[in-house]
């Protein structure tokens, strides 16, 4: 296998992995661990509604926690970087509106332990985490472009000599 | 497509109701919904002069809510810096400083900011009596030129 061809087929895939769920692991626990702290952080962007925002602070560090160990250990990958991006996107959001609106607050990112503000870092953070989710999403499409593949598709079933003959 | 759809729409139900039987049981479990918060009573909250009264006679201490950069960037002069956010890990160095009895003035900056009636409420839930806020305090603190200072707290 030629570098180029083994750094997109197998490694570049297992950084992003384990890059991208160890991140969501470390940003999960601290908020399990303090849901109030977390709910307060919530709260700081000020965009829900006050009675939403411990549901959310509840519920959310643990789906972070699960897509990010599904992708460290290589298991429903796509669907784990679906869930991943959904919530990038969604930060997104909460980042850019809060320094739009010059809030200057705690970003919450890794509950409070990190004490990091909101700013354009933290933005640039939130789109790398998501460009990297956006590719692990892609990588069941083509045959032999992930380092896990749930399963073949059907390009690669159909056998050889049908495939490299034109119809 | 369809299949990934559906796996990630079962991690997301899964998370949630982890997340749900995890807060059930948890010794540090919170209230599914939250409770409107408390408004200040207008006995809470102090003036600028008032303010400029009891910093001139020396008989408050003065707490900036704020974060440390902020703090360090610019504060009211003899305040010292107990971030909200991050105050289980600065209350220690406060703490020595700070009597019960003592009147307590707390600060942040902005209309929105809410930093200084959590640090009160904080303040208040730990036996501080007497603590008052001062509304969006740098910023009317320092358009009116009243002492501030620079630096980190030493």
């Amino acid at each position: 296998m030629k570098t180029a061809a083994l750094l997109q087929d197998k490694i570049l895939p297992l950084i992003f992995r384990l890059a991208l769920g160890g991140v969501f692991i470390f940003a999960a626990v601290p908020k399990i661990i303090a849901p109030e702290k977390f709910a307060q952080a919530i709260s700081n962007y000020r965009m829900l509604p006050n009675e939403w925002l411990n549901l959310l602070a509840i519920t959310l560090p643990w789906v972070e926690l699960l897509a990010g160990i599904l992708l460290v250990v290589g298991a429903w990958v796509r669907a784990s970087a679906w869930a991943v991006t959904g919530m990038c996107v969604m930060f997104l959001v909460a980042i850019s509106s809060a320094v739009s609106r010059g809030l200057n607050i705690d970003c919450g990112c890794f509950g409070t332990v990190s004490g990091r503000r909101i700013g354009l870092a933290s933005l640039a953070f939130d789109i790398a985490l998501l460009g990297m989710a956006v590719w692990l999403s892609w990588c069941e499409r083509d045959a032999g472009f992930c380092f896990w593949r749930q399963e073949p598709s059907s390009q690669e079933l159909a056998p050889t000599s049908t495939r490299e003959k034109p119809a | 497509m369809r299949r990934t759809f559906s796996r990630a729409l079962l991690i997301v139900v899964m998370g949630l109701s982890l997340g749900l039987a995890a807060n059930t049981v948890s010794p540090r479990r919170i209230p599914l919904i939250r409770p409107p918060p408390k408004a200040p009573q207008p006995s809470e909250m102090l003036t600028l002069p008032e303010a400029k009264a009891i910093w001139e006679s020396g008989a408050a201490f003065f707490l900036d809510a704020r974060a440390p950069a902020d703090y360090a960037a610019g504060h009211i002069t003899g305040a010292f810096n107990l971030p909200a956010e991050e105050f289980d890990q600065h209350y220690p160095q406060v703490a020595p400083i700070l009597t019960p009895d003592r009147l307590v003035v707390v600060y942040c900056d902005g209309q929105e900011c809410e930093l200084s009636h959590h640090l009160a409420d904080k303040l208040r839930s730990m036996g501080f009596r007497n603590v008052r806020i001062l509304h969006n305090g740098w910023t009317v603190w320092r358009t009116a030129g009243l002492a501030t200072q620079t630096g980190d707290q030493k």
